[in-house]
């Protein structure tokens, strides 16, 4: 069994900070890490691939700051890594991360399952995973919470906001996750120590046959702002002031 | 930090990430009760924080003396008593290190990689600093030696599964006698004593150990007859700054909750950090902290280096751990109340740091170690 497990480099959004006077975001302080839903996905594969034998291929795309994450993907028991760097993938959109990811599956091949995160925790577009399935043309089950296969038929619970869903495919299938399905293991010290024994293969955009153009994200950003919110302030003492908080909340729209 | 590899960072991430997830919320509990943590521990071992020190050769992670204080110190800011526990392993394995064939690392490093704790059992009831008083006897018999003795305040005393015990082959020769064997546990003779009920470091465990007509092979004597003060003193010159980095986790602990209390809490209308009193009091602590943590840190360095480093690991366990019981009065000065209670964690870090200052060669015995070193001729 093959399974392919996709994982993104990202800035630890808890150490950005936005400047209060210009509201510039701060990344110098950042550092990366695993997104932490595909951190989950991982484990989903390394878990299910422990059961039933076989491969797990940790698989990413970006820019070369990728290859710095090398050492970490690997000690999370995973058997190789395969990644994509190059340069017009910074600041990538889904449809550009998805073709890319679509284009290295296909080169690793014969794979039975793909697991991503439910989505990145910078973005959290919840797209890349059926892009890349739809790219792939294989089946596609979101918001897994909980798997179990029976050769290669996979049920899957489905978290959604309305209670769960329980659903059946045959693989190749793709799976997104949700942080619910496992707790991802601890990298011990002789995984870390033995992680860059373990193969890990950079391809080029010409590798995969890829034209490094395509990538490019189709929005353009000008600029990169922090959200600031603004209090009113306004403080209501004495006698009428419980009216006074109504009328205005009445003005306001809420109630 | 500025010098640690890709590696070395990926392995700090890992150990906050068991300290702070798996350890911390387990502490309170652990102190409360003084039961022995095992699933944190299994946890620790599974990841290979109990035999930091065991070689690569011999398939442990091998890490310097600078990274096994790096870990130290995270794992002690998370709970002090569990991690004596998985330093007291490491402190076991020292003497095997230290003296042992090829065959005995193997036997001994075989064990503790197989997911096990060991203990060092040199303390006796009438032999604490002056270690040449030590009771217990191993007599030679053919092709075995057998050991009569009582060892006290033994970390890991019933939870270890090895250890590495002090015994005399010759009471009349004293310190010439002392000899270091290997035992293991499950040794017909081999019995746990009075577990101490302790004023700090709940977590760990701390027994009695008792010899009675132990039969050991004589291949588990490391290195020769008489070697065994020898072996006792190299083993606490290795381990006293892991016991200044346990001192200085304590310290940062103390000081990144006192820091937080100040700012929060607010007298008179403002946070109590706005009072230069203090403000004073947490610069202290943090300047004595970093100097801790550079002392201990030195030490490391100059052990990995491969240089002489006895007076400096003296010096920094002493420096750490009375800056430990230092910082963590002035955070209960700062907590109030609050600090006194046992519903807040600060007064664990004081009952905690205490016993900085006594294990593995009081703070005073450390003195005469300086003393010794700066006064040789």
């Amino acid at each position: 069994m093959k399974i392919i497990v996709c994982y993104k480099w990202t800035l630890d959004e808890a150490d950005i900070r936005v400047d209060a006077a210009t509201r510039a975001v701060l990344k110098e302080r950042a550092k990366y890490r695993i997104s932490p839903y595909d951190r989950n996905a991982v484990e989903c594969g390394v878990r299910l691939a422990g059961k039933s034998g076989g491969e797990v291929v940790a698989l990413s795309v970006g820019t070369a700051e990728l290859g710095n994450s090398a050492k970490d993907i690997l000690s999370r028991g995973v058997t190789r890594l395969a990644w994509l760097g190059c340069q017009e993938l910074e600041d990538a959109d889904a449809a550009g991360t998805a073709r890319a990811l679509a284009a290295a599956a296909r080169k690793i091949g014969d794979y039975d399952l793909i697991v991503c995160g439910e989505g990145s925790s910078d973005s959290y577009s919840q797209q890349t995973g059926p892009r890349l399935a739809e790219l792939l043309d294989i089946p596609v089950v979101t918001c897994a919470s909980e798997i179990s296969l029976d050769g290669s038929r996979l049920t899957v619970k489905r978290k959604l906001e309305e209670g769960f869903e329980i659903t059946e495919t045959t693989l190749p299938a793709l799976i997104t996750v949700l942080p619910d399905i496992n707790e991802p293991r601890i990298p011990g010290l002789k995984e870390i120590l033995g992680a860059s024994k373990k193969p890990a293969e950079r391809f080029s955009a010409e590798d995969l046959g890829l034209d490094p153009e395509t990538l490019k994200p189709l929005a353009r950003r000008d600029s990169l702002l922090g959200t600031a919110t603004d209090r009113r302030r306004i403080v209501l003492k004495g006698e009428g002031a419980a009216a006074e908080l109504l009328t205005i909340l009445k003005q306001e729209g809420f109630c | 930090m500025y010098d640690l590899t890709q590696e070395e960072q990926l392995i700090i991430q890992s150990v906050r990430e068991y300290a702070e997830n798996v350890m911390a919320p387990a502490a309170k509990e652990a102190d409360v009760t003084g039961e022995f943590p095992w699933e944190v521990i299994n946890k620790g071992i599974e990841l290979g924080l109990h035999a930091l020190s065991i070689p690569e050769e011999y398939g442990g992670p091998g890490m310097s003396a600078l990274m096994s204080a790096v870990i130290s110190e995270e794992l002690s800011k998370a709970c002090a008593g569990m991690a004596t526990t998985l330093g007291a392993t490491g402190l076991s394995c020292y003497p095997v290190l230290i003296a042992g064939t090829d065959e005995q690392k193997k036997l001994y490093f075989d064990i503790i990689q197989s997911g096990k704790l060991g203990a060092f059992c040199l303390t006796e009831p009438g032999a604490g600093s002056d270690s040449g008083s030590v009771a217990a006897t191993a007599v030679r018999e053919g092709g075995e030696y057998v050991l009569n003795g009582n060892k006290t305040f033994i970390t890991n005393g019933a939870v270890a599964s090895v250890y590495t015990v002090f015994a005399t082959v010759d009471r009349a020769k004293g310190l010439k006698g002392l000899s270091a064997f290997i035992v293991e546990r499950d040794r017909a003779g081999v019995s746990v004593g009075k577990e101490e009920n302790k004023m700090g470091i709940r977590a760990s465990n701390t027994t009695d150990v008792i010899f009675t007509n132990v039969r050991i092979p004589a291949g588990h004597l490391l290195g020769k007859e008489g070697d065994g003060f020898k072996i006792a003193m190299k083993t606490l010159d290795s381990s006293r700054a892991g016991v200044g980095a346990q001192a200085v986790g304590i310290c940062q602990a103390a000081l990144e909750a006192s820091i937080r209390y100040a700012n929060e809490r607010k007298q008179f209308g403002a946070p109590i950090s706005a009072n230069q009193g203090i403000q004073f009091m947490l610069a202290d602590m943090a300047i004595q902290t970093e100097a801790a943590r550079a002392l201990v840190r030195h030490a490391c360095r100059l052990q990995d280096a491969g240089q002489p480093y006895g007076k400096e690991a003296a010096m920094c366990k002493t420096f750490a751990g009375d800056t430990a019981m230092k910082v963590t009065t002035d955070a209960v000065q700062i907590f109030g109340g609050y600090g006194y209670s046992r519903d807040y964690p600060i007064e664990k870090l004081m009952r905690d740091a205490k016993i900085m200052q006594i294990f593995e060669g009081t703070n005073q015995i450390q003195r005469v170690v300086v003393a010794g070193h700066i006064l040789r001729p």
